[in-house]
């Protein structure tokens, strides 16, 4: 008895050290976000007594991050809806046996091989071409790039739940008349809301966050997503380091807190891609 | 005899069988086929497949950007530049490589360690799993602000324990000296990553099936031997797949750099892919066909080993077994 709960402080111990490793970082910054610099530089690691809570109000009005933030969500929102759509349609195509035709397997396989491609090899043509379709320093040309480099991961998780409805409910719906987009749209896609729900968090996260194409493609200040704002932010303001945390805060508040409330989908959603490899 | 019941069998059969096909073309829907696959097929083509056939074509020339994107065709004198002169590409390709292979072999014996950890039924482990794998939610950026000032000479974290735990000797900027700032680096990237990994491993534990730690167990096998024996045999096809996955990362590694340290110092942090986005857009070369055949030349390395590294390590599983 006691040697069992000997051992289990003994596992408790790099547990502890291990978080506060993962978790320190952050809690530091989180609590920076919350003093001004002079109190920064007067003790790096106080405590934020008093909050001073306006510092988000100014960060968020003064320095830009209303516009930074507008962008980010615009380009995540409208990607992650086209994504959505367009990947559960071809994951349905892919996946019913109603649909196969002689080269599909090999389409999918070459579609799920760009998986593999580093952006460099896409990024200076890309930059060509959107600078030819007048798409070049647009959220536009933005969420197309992005909503093409996440398709086939999300193709290939959607094939794979799509791949596993009985054709049994395919037959019967369509013995009541069911068309096909009505097969896809009424039927399909309701029973594959778990598996579009993990989709869709994996690739939001990834738009939120995403930074080298958005370094390529963006130069105006005004489109700027957030990470892109924090890279010239950091440079511009390197010593007020009290509103760079505030900063900070703000472009990752949001996911956390829905990580917070969701964090089993959210880790469903980004070890999606790895369980099956 | 047997040769002509054969044929007889064949044309019994061809007919049919072209039957089945007709019937069966006759009722491929093409029109569903074409409206469920089309959008996904033309973001792929236009926006992944046709630049790079570009990237390929821009490879052989020079490019000039000042000049209207005048081409000129110059064969592969862009890959004899790289591969016989650029000690710079030398100099990113060692330290994308070096990232590649080191950060797997501490990312996934780290993230074992820890979900075997948490596995042994340690008081909330919801609660740590859900805090180490929070790091992989935050942007580049935000991860390379926050650790800018973590490795602060004067007030980071990284000296402040040093100095705490009696290793105040040690404590220097990490970011300044090319010998340190890889390995500098390296660590923040298994700050993001271990928690995913460790995530990812905990599930397949999980999914081992009971009995065979239980009888394990009986045979009176120790936590030692069961993690050597059992678990670590069990779990091999999902660590093989995460350090590729590890692998591939870190072999396209761009961000954290550019945030932190832009390459710097003296290139000891730089990979290529900072260096091809450095020689496109920041050294005034105005040419996108050199950095082109560095992506080329990159890709071609990536796919090959990945590939390969596939291979060779779901073989060696294949011969275990």
């Amino acid at each position: 008895m006691s040697r069992a709960r000997l051992t289990k402080g003994l596992l408790l111990l790099p547990v502890l050290i291990y978080t506060g490793f993962s978790a320190g970082p952050y809690l530091w910054t989180a609590m920076m976000s919350l003093r001004t610099t002079d109190e920064i530089y007067r003790n790096h690691y106080g405590l934020p007594i008093p909050p001073h809570w306006w510092k988000f109000y100014t960060a968020w009005t003064e320095f830009g991050y209303a516009t930074y933030f507008r962008n980010s969500a615009i380009v995540a929102v409208v990607a992650v809806a086209l994504i959505t759509i367009f990947g559960a349609m071809a994951g349905f195509g892919f996946a019913r046996r109603r649909y196969a035709f002689p080269l599909r397997e090999p389409m999918f396989l070459m579609l799920f091989l760009s998986v593999m491609f580093p952006p460099q090899i896409m990024i200076l043509s890309l930059f060509q071409i959107l600078i030819n379709y007048k798409l070049f320093n647009t959220l536009a040309g933005l969420i197309l790039v992005y909503v093409a480099t996440e398709l086939p991961v999300t193709i290939y998780l959607l094939r794979a739940f799509f791949a596993q409805i009985p054709q049994e409910l395919e037959e019967a719906a369509r013995i009541d008349g069911c068309g096909d987009w009505a097969m896809f749209w009424r039927v399909m896609f309701p029973i594959a809301r778990p598996a579009v729900a993990t989709t869709m968090i994996l690739n939001f996260i990834y738009f939120w966050n995403e930074f080298l194409y958005a370094v390529v493609f963006i130069t105006k200040q005004e489109i700027r997503t957030l990470p892109l704002a924090i890279q010239f932010l950091v440079s511009d303001q390197y010593f007020d380091i009290g509103m760079l945390a505030t900063g900070l805060m703000i472009a990752t508040l949001p996911v956390l807190a829905l990580y917070f409330f969701l964090s089993e989908w959210f880790v469903k959603g980004m070890t999606a891609g790895a369980i099956k490899g | 005899m047997p040769v002509n019941q054969l044929e007889t069998a064949e044309t019994l059969a061809r007919p049919l069988a072209r039957d089945a096909l007709l019937r069966a073309r006759q009722r491929r829907p093409w029109g569903a086929i074409a409206l469920f696959l089309s959008p996904a097929l033309f973001f792929y083509f236009a926006f992944i497949i046709y630049p790079v056939l570009v990237t390929f074509y821009n490879s052989v020339h020079t490019l000039r950007m000042d000049l209207g994107m005048l081409y000129e065709y110059v064969g592969f004198e862009h890959f004899r530049e790289i591969l016989a002169e650029d000690e710079v590409f030398w100099k990113a390709a060692r330290n994308s490589m070096t990232w590649a292979v080191v950060a797997p072999c501490i990312d996934i014996p780290l993230a074992l360690i820890l979900a075997f950890i948490l596995h042994s039924k340690v008081p909330f482990a919801r609660f740590f799993r859900t805090v180490w794998f929070t790091p992989l939610l935050m942007s580049y950026p935000v991860v390379g602000v926050i650790w800018l000032w973590v490795y602060n000479y004067d007030w980071g974290m990284a000296n402040l324990v040093l100095r705490a735990i009696g290793l105040g000797p040690y404590a220097q900027a990490w970011l300044a000296s090319p010998t340190t700032a890889l390995p500098a680096l390296i660590l923040v990237t298994t700050w993001m990553f271990a928690g995913f990994n460790m995530v990812v491993m905990l599930a397949a534990i999980h999914a081992i099936p009971a009995e065979y730690l239980e009888a394990a167990r009986v045979d009176g096998a120790n936590t030692r031997q069961r993690l050597l024996h059992i678990i670590i045999p069990l779990l091999r096809p999902t660590m093989v797949n995460l350090a590729i996955l590890d692998f591939i990362g870190k072999m396209k590694q761009f961000a954290l750099v550019w945030v932190m340290t832009r390459g710097g110092p003296m290139w000891g942090t730089e990979t290529v892919a900072t260096y091809v986005i450095k020689r496109a857009f920041e050294w005034k070369t105005l040419d996108l066909g050199y950095p082109s055949a560095i992506a080329v030349l990159w890709f071609i390395i990536i796919f090959g080993l990945s590939l390969g590294l596939t291979r060779f390590l779901q073989r060696r599983e294949a011969l275990e077994f």
